[in-house]
């Protein structure tokens, strides 16, 4: 059967006083890791997703967060997957 | 995915993220499970080919490049890249290499018809150290020369011009920018008095329309391009108008497509401008504040060898460049015999849509920016062809601000910052000097810590002349560095090829790759490429910028930099400076050149310690000093206070380039105009403050004819160009795969009527013939280009198939600058006529 | 083990006297010899169309097209490329949808679909033709570095 991965990096810039409230909502998105930049304002996040749907939607959800003023995509990569069991 | 390979893709994409935002990643973002230490270093440096001078980020893995991707901060282009600059990671890499000098040798010795054999780098300068001695001592400064580059760095270009002028005494030098840049920058000076474009890129966001004259920017300049269309179909009441020789795929994408016949733009530019003034759209305010007119001396001839029958005939080949001042009467009257019937004529494009293009301009409430390179520039009548244009912005004052903007597209990516603002050309020094202003001299040598007097006032030879000056055993000591001149100048087998082999010369290639002209050198010295060496350039909107060293060069090859300051070991002043200005100044007595000009005090004054530690710098470990930062700072004095004004050197390092003039760490988006530029006076509104009275000057000059012509016998116009897959003559991009498949091998773009005319299928092989020379190609009917009939087109990148043997050594007069776009062909079956030697 | 290779590699000194590595392809790169020979044209290289997608050298390179694109329109009326790579036809096409970098403008914006400034698909991505490398070219990928032992043979043609 065969899927997709898709691999993404966005730069986040939230504002610094709300940066515990967005670091923890974009914990609570599926497939997104934080990096580090949380001190510097511009959070370096990941983004882990089976389609490109997942991705827009991903990132639309990041940008409603409260605080949050920009989620930048800096990087895609996508391939096919096979399962390997 | 495994498991492996994803987390080394996240990695990857953590790091690119951080470096895009500036941020410093935790070392445990960075590991993967392996506990192998994935440290890819990323750092940034413009891209290595067209002057648009995007950005891109490198990616460094033990010691090679193993990615690059668009710098999402770099203002410029904003994270794109076109397939060039996608594939920079491989421009290193084709495995030939140059890696050690190499010496034509017989018997151990130097022998001008022996083969090439490895040599250290001391036995390299020791034999080119003797040749260039020998030309100095027999026969004189203006016996040595050097063909630069608009692809140096801003250091190597300075470097050089100190060696040549301040070592060796000459002004022989010229970059290959001469055949680029050179009618855009004399034009500005005539104009403004000031080189380089007075908008910048912020102009695309902002414009309503856009003409380009001659230029095709989607192959050409595609991240620009992408800003015009970007701007054309986000605002619908954008234009686009495309002036061009033939159809291709900037015309497709533009409202309208005015296909001209060749040489006619200037009728047209003519034909705009009377429009202008009779439909009372002069801006007659603006005009009588800032503007001076002048009318051009005529029939200036097209720069052939003086013997040339063209030459003899024309009443100002020897004063060109002269113009007189006149009024807007004159320059009206001039005008007025440019009818929107004679424009038609001339050009063979409907009344109609010239009377559109006409209205543009006109329309005072449109902001029109005018774009062009190599279609204006590459010319006969390049300058004339240049001011035309500014002539109509300033006859309706659209200049100077947001979206209204003559601006001059620059081929290469450094154009600007070496050749044109370090001054690398044969009549220059920096920041806009002159050779032959004793004023600018005197100044220079007090810059240069030089005794009065030394540095020489006649001006050099330039491009071409170099050849003819080879060719006629004038030029005996001659050194190319960074350019494929053999395969790039006009008229190669006559002129060009037997310069190089004249036995009485001595000819010197600097290059990384072993290309055409490497292979008719005489020594050949391997260098080093773009990220190999620490470097900064400067592009086609002012905007300085730099890069560190980030991997090493291979073998023995070493920078361009590097080999002419460590030449300069091999000379003292009592060998090559006049025994009038050693008596008089014996402080200079038994130094050698290297102690003068980069050992000064001044160049020399910065330690390593300065360098960044997280980056090799070889150039200066080999001396002992941070060497660029030694160099950029002197030649950053001539400018300063003058408006062309460099941040200093550490602020291009932390950021994403910077447009001078700089001042106060600010850059200047608009120049001339109050409030943008800080050099304009308050309350002046707008200054041209390159010429002495703030004004800019509206030159008149009519449409004279191309050089060379279509006949009976050569019925075909030949116009030569690029594609946008290689650079220039391919060295780089032909070795990369990807680049060289989508594009490998020149052919001759034809109209299928002209085909069928001459029996000709698509994929036919054909001779391509001149007055001159031939060439063997193949016929293309489909594809990108759609060329008129009585037209081909035929790109330059094929060191199989030398076009330039074909074209002609005619210049625009006043700029020296080639027209390659102009002359006259005739295509036949290869099968007609031996594919053998040409005598 | 790379390390080597990438020696090797560059310590193949470009002999330049006769026999060279190179000779067959030497005028398409460093000119016929002597530079006033006329040489035959080399021909014309057939197109590859195999739609067969090609692995990219690095994450972010442009994927090559492995089809055709003689005549397709790429003016303001009209992007042929879209009419299969639009993310709403590539049920149907099969074809690779565009990625989602291309859906943001120049301030960084998400927008709903293709970004204007990356309208004209051919200048990052472009065709391949048969035509043999005329150097080999010793880039290294970044996998190749960290897992050697597992890299599919590069295809050829």
């Amino acid at each position: 059967m065969n899927h997709e991965c898709h691999i993404s990096s966005l730069v986040v810039h939230g504002r610094p006083d709300q940066m515990p409230s967005i670091v923890e909502g974009i914990g609570a998105i599926a497939g997104a890791e934080i990096c580090g930049g949380a001190e510097t304002g511009k959070l370096i996040v990941t983004l882990e997703t089976d389609t490109e749907d997942q991705v827009v939607e991903r990132i639309n959800a990041i940008q409603l967060l409260d605080g949050v003023l920009a989620a930048t995509l800096v990087f895609h990569h996508f391939e096919p997957v096979q399962d390997r069991e | 995915m495994d498991l492996t390979r994803r987390t080394v893709l996240k990695a990857q994409a953590a790091a690119a993220a951080a470096a895009a935002a500036n941020v410093t990643l935790p070392a445990s973002a960075q590991n993967i499970l392996t506990g192998e230490d994935l440290q890819l270093q990323w750092s940034k440096a413009p891209c290595r080919f067209c002057g648009t001078g995007c950005g891109v980020m490198v990616g460094v893995k033990d010691g090679k490049v193993v990615a690059t991707h668009g710098d999402m901060q770099a203002e410029v282009n904003r994270g794109l890249n076109c397939v060039k600059g996608y594939f920079l990671s491989k421009i290193m890499y084709g495995s030939d290499r140059l890696t050690q000098p190499l010496l034509r040798m017989k018997n151990g010795q130097f022998a001008k018809d022996g083969e090439f054999q490895p040599v250290s780098w001391d036995q390299a300068f020791d034999e080119m150290a003797r040749q260039f001695k020998q030309v100095l001592k027999e026969k004189g400064p203006e016996a040595v020369g050097m063909f630069g580059s608009g692809q140096w760095t801003i250091w190597e270009g300075y470097a050089a011009s100190k060696l040549m002028r301040a070592g060796f005494r000459t002004n022989n030098l010229d970059p290959n920018a001469r055949h680029c840049m050179a009618s855009a920058a004399v034009t500005f000076i005539r104009a403004f008095g000031m080189d380089e474009p007075m908008g910048c890129y912020d102009d695309f966001e902002n414009a309503d329309a856009f003409v380009l004259w001659g230029s095709n920017m989607a192959e050409m300049h595609p991240i620009l391009w992408t800003r015009v269309t970007d701007r054309r179909l986000s605002h619908p009441h954008v234009r686009i108008m495309t002036l061009s020789t033939y159809e291709h795929r900037t015309t497709d994408l533009s409202d309208m497509a005015l296909i001209f016949k060749p040489n006619s733009d200037l009728a047209i530019m003519n034909y705009i401008a009377n429009y202008i003034i009779q439909t009372g759209a002069v801006n007659r305010e603006f005009v009588e504040k800032h503007c001076n007119f002048r009318m051009a001396n005529t029939d200036i001839g097209y720069g052939l060898r003086p013997d040339h029958v063209l030459e003899q005939r024309a009443q100002h080949a020897n004063d060109a460049q002269i113009s007189s001042p006149a009024s807007f009467e004159d320059y009206a009257k001039l005008m007025s015999q440019y009818t929107v019937e004679k424009a038609s004529e001339l050009s063979g494009i409907p009344k109609e849509r010239l009377e559109a293009l006409a209205k543009l301009y006109a329309d005072p409430k449109v902001k029109v920016m005018s774009l062009w390179t190599m279609g204006f520039n590459q010319h006969v009548r390049g300058v004339w062809a240049n001011h035309m244009v500014y002539n109509l912005h300033l006859l309706t004052g659209k200049i100077a601000e947001p979206g209204n903007s003559p601006f001059s597209l620059t081929g290469q990516p450094s154009a600007c910052g070496t050749a044109r603002e370090v001054g690398t050309f044969s009549h220059r020094l920096p920041a806009d000097m002159q050779v032959n202003n004793p004023e600018h001299r005197k100044h220079a040598e007090e810059i240069w810590r030089l005794p009065h007097g030394l540095l020489p006032e006649k001006v050099g030879y330039h491009a071409v002349q170099q050849d003819r000056m080879l060719k006629d055993g004038k030029l005996n000591a001659y050194w190319i560095m960074c350019n494929n001149n053999l395969q790039t100048a006009p008229n190669t087998n006559n002129e060009t090829y037997p310069g190089y082999r004249n036995p009485a010369n001595f000819v010197v290639v600097s290059d990384a790759y072993p290309t055409v002209t490497a292979m008719a050198a005489d020594l050949i010295l391997p260098a080093a490429m773009w990220v190999e060496k620490e470097g900064a350039y400067g592009n086609a909107e002012r905007r300085t910028h730099f890069w560190h060293q980030l991997v090493n060069a291979p073998g023995e090859a070493r920078s361009d930099l590097w080999q002419l300051v460590e030449f300069s070991k091999r000379f003292t002043t009592d060998e090559v400076w006049p025994a009038a200005i050693l008596d008089a100044n014996p402080g200079y007595k038994g130094k050698s050149l290297y102690d003068i000009l980069f050992a000064n005090g001044e160049v020399n004054k910065f330690p390593l310690s300065e360098i960044d530690s997280a980056y090799e710098n070889r150039e200066a470990k080999a001396f002992g000093f941070y060497v660029q930062k030694g160099l950029f700072e002197e030649y950053a004095t001539f400018g300063r206070g003058h408006g062309h004004d460099l941040a200093p050197f550490e602020m291009y390092h932390q950021v994403r380039g910077l447009r001078w003039p700089v001042v106060d760490g600010k850059e200047t988006l608009w120049r001339y105009r109050e409030g943008l530029d800080p050099y304009v006076e308050k309350g002046s509104g707008l200054q041209f403050y390159g010429n002495p009275d703030k004004k800019a000057n509206i030159m008149g000059a009519p449409y004279e004819p191309p050089a060379e012509s279509p006949d009976a016998e050569y019925d075909l116009w030949l116009v030569t160009g690029r594609v946008l897959e290689h650079w220039h003559s391919g060295s780089m991009t032909l070795r990369v795969p990807e680049l060289y498949k989508a594009f490998p091998g020149a052919v001759v773009f034809m109209h299928p009527d002209d085909a069928a005319k001459r029996n000709l299928r698509r994929g036919q092989e054909v001779r391509v013939v001149s007055r001159r020379g031939e060439i063997h190609s193949r016929i293309e009917t489909r594809g990108r280009n759609s060329v008129p009939p009585g037209l081909i087109f035929v790109p330059f990148f094929d060191a199989s198939q030398l076009i330039n043997k074909v074209t002609l050594d005619a210049t625009d007069p006043i700029s020296k600058q080639t027209d390659f776009k102009k002359c006259a062909v005739k295509v036949v079956s290869a099968a007609t006529a031996d594919a053998g030697d040409v005598p | 083990m790379r390390r080597s290779v990438f020696l090797v590699l560059v310590s193949i000194v470009p002999c330049l006297a006769a026999g060279t590595i190179l000779a067959q392809d030497a005028p398409r790169l460093r000119g016929p010899d002597p530079f006033t020979r006329e040489i035959p044209a080399p021909p014309m290289q057939r197109q590859v169309t195999d739609d067969v997608r090609v692995r990219r050298n690095y994450p972010d390179q442009p994927p090559v097209i492995p089809h055709s694109i003689e005549g397709y329109a790429m003016d303001l009326n009209a992007n042929k490329c879209m009419s299969c790579h639009a993310r709403k036809f590539t049920e149907q096409s099969q074809a690779p949808m565009i990625s989602v970098t291309h859906y943001q403008d120049r301030a960084g914006n998400t927008l709903g679909g293709l970004s204007p400034r990356r309208y004209v698909c051919v200048s990052c991505h472009v065709p391949q033709t048969t035509a043999k490398p005329l150097v080999e070219n010793s880039f290294t990928d970044m996998d190749a570095m960290t897992e050697p032992e597992r890299q599919p043979e590069r295809r050829t043609r």
